[in-house]
């Protein structure tokens, strides 16, 4: 018989369901299989003493202490979650008016809205306005990467999703490439969130993460997001 | 998933704030472990409590219940856990871009001078282990450490991070063959 590989004896060493049939009796009979079993229990055996040091016996009663008073402003009540979307659905709203009344104005070659504002002043708001749409759509992201279901979120995308356009039709404009590349592709997670059913199966679940994870896609939210703060700062 | 939690944890999910703390009085200590031994520092496993009970609170409504409260709340302490190790790294690395050198003086420092507090809490293994540990990638080092530290089996592993069974097996293998390899020299001088 051929000798048991090392994963399956890391998978024995665990007592592991997945362990293959017959190996332990191999083991049993296989002086040489027997003896790297001895090396590998031998090896995690010193991992053991690592030792977590004992908790102070107050732990609980500390963290409880710290975190109480947090915890009513931590779960949003669901009054302020219906004042917060009023809010997004205003900003909305008045970025709307602005655009129409900019287009109108710009094809009357009358002097735009914002036209009053330096250069410098209109890359702030711009700069601003960008890094918080992509804090609430991190903010999203982590949460949905970190829960098993979606409830609420879809709702919360939707507003994204529009956001997100009029966002990047002022940066089309402006012509800034990288940042409107980042917004396409928030904008079509986003869009997939606010489409998908309520009750998502743990499968789809875990490609939705997953695809969130491999693409980098939080990651470069954070960064693009970092750098819009910090520009909008120094502006 | 028991009786008691059960209760406790349908009477936190309508805001019950006696019943929620009733969770954290039971599970505190074994979050605690996973924390210290994904953050391997007593303060930062400390916060990491705290943190995973906040999210827990906030996300409560969500649980339900198809893995067991302990593997969810390890689940959350792992994340927090490794969104610290995470900023730690982005620390270290601005650290070193932003050193005209190119190293960190403190890294070339001679390692045979521990520091007192260092020498009263960790013996040669932890010395040898921690850093082993750090090196690991983020889905290795949390298999194992799940897997070897809390007894969790391989499908609550997964169940935990979110990911395949089969994943969650690689990652406990690979990280296992490069502990072994970090701790050959020191087993054969041994052995």
């Amino acid at each position: 018989m051929t000798h048991i590989t090392e994963e399956d004896l890391v998978l024995l060493y665990y007592n592991e369901a997945d362990a293959p049939q017959g190996a332990r009796r191999h083991l049993r009979e296989c002086g040489e299989c027997a003896s790297a079993a001895r090396k590998l229990a031998q090896d995690l055996a010193v991992c053991n003493e690592w030792g977590v040091p004992e908790p102070d016996a107050d732990l609980a009663r500390s963290v409880w202490a710290q975190i109480a008073p947090q915890l009513d402003e931590s779960r949003p009540h669901r009054y302020f979650r219906w004042l917060r979307i009023a809010g997004v659905l205003a900003a909305t709203a008045t970025l709307l008016l602005v655009a129409f009344v900019a287009g109108r104005a710009s094809r009357q070659r009358t002097p735009s809205i914002t036209a009053g504002l330096s250069k410098q002043a209109r890359e702030r708001i711009l700069a601003i306005t960008l890094a918080d749409h992509l804090d609430r759509a991190e903010m999203l992201l982590t949460e949905i990467s970190d829960d098993s279901q979606m409830s609420d979120e879809r709702a919360r995308a939707q507003d994204l999703v529009e956001e997100g356009r009029l966002m990047r039709q002022t940066l089309a404009r402006d012509g800034q490439t990288p940042t409107l590349a980042m917004l396409d592709e928030v904008e079509r997670f986003m869009l997939e969130i606010a489409n998908a059913p309520e009750r998502t199966t743990p499968a789809e679940m875990r490609e939705l993460r997953d695809r969130i994870g491999s693409g980098s896609l939080l990651f470069k939210v954070r960064i693009i997001e970092s750098n819009l703060r910090n520009e909008g700062q120094k502006l | 998933m028991d009786l008691g939690d059960d209760i406790a944890i349908s009477r936190a999910r309508r805001g019950d704030r006696d019943a929620f703390r009733v969770l954290v009085e039971r599970h505190a200590k074994a979050v605690y472990r996973l924390a210290y031994r994904m953050t391997t520092n007593e303060t930062d496993a400390e916060d990491m409590v705290q943190e995973t009970f906040l999210r827990a609170w906030k996300q409560i409504g969500k649980f339900d219940g198809r893995a067991s409260f302990p593997t969810w709340l390890h689940r959350i302490c792992a994340n927090c856990s490794l969104d610290l190790i995470r900023a730690r790294k982005r620390k270290q690395d601005l650290y070193r871009t932003s050193d005209d050198d190119g190293g960190d003086p403190f890294a070339q420092l001679p390692a045979a001078a521990p520091s007192p507090e260092r020498l009263a809490q960790s013996s040669q293994i932890s010395a040898i282990l921690v850093p082993a540990l750090n090196d690991l990638t983020e889905m290795e080092r949390t298999a194992f450490v799940m897997r070897h530290y809390e007894g969790m089996g391989i499908e609550e592993i997964s169940v935990a991070l979110g990911v395949q069974p089969g994943a969650a097996k690689h990652s406990v293998f690979r990280a296992v063959q490069k502990l072994r390899r970090v701790l050959e020299p020191v087993m054969s001088a041994g052995r």
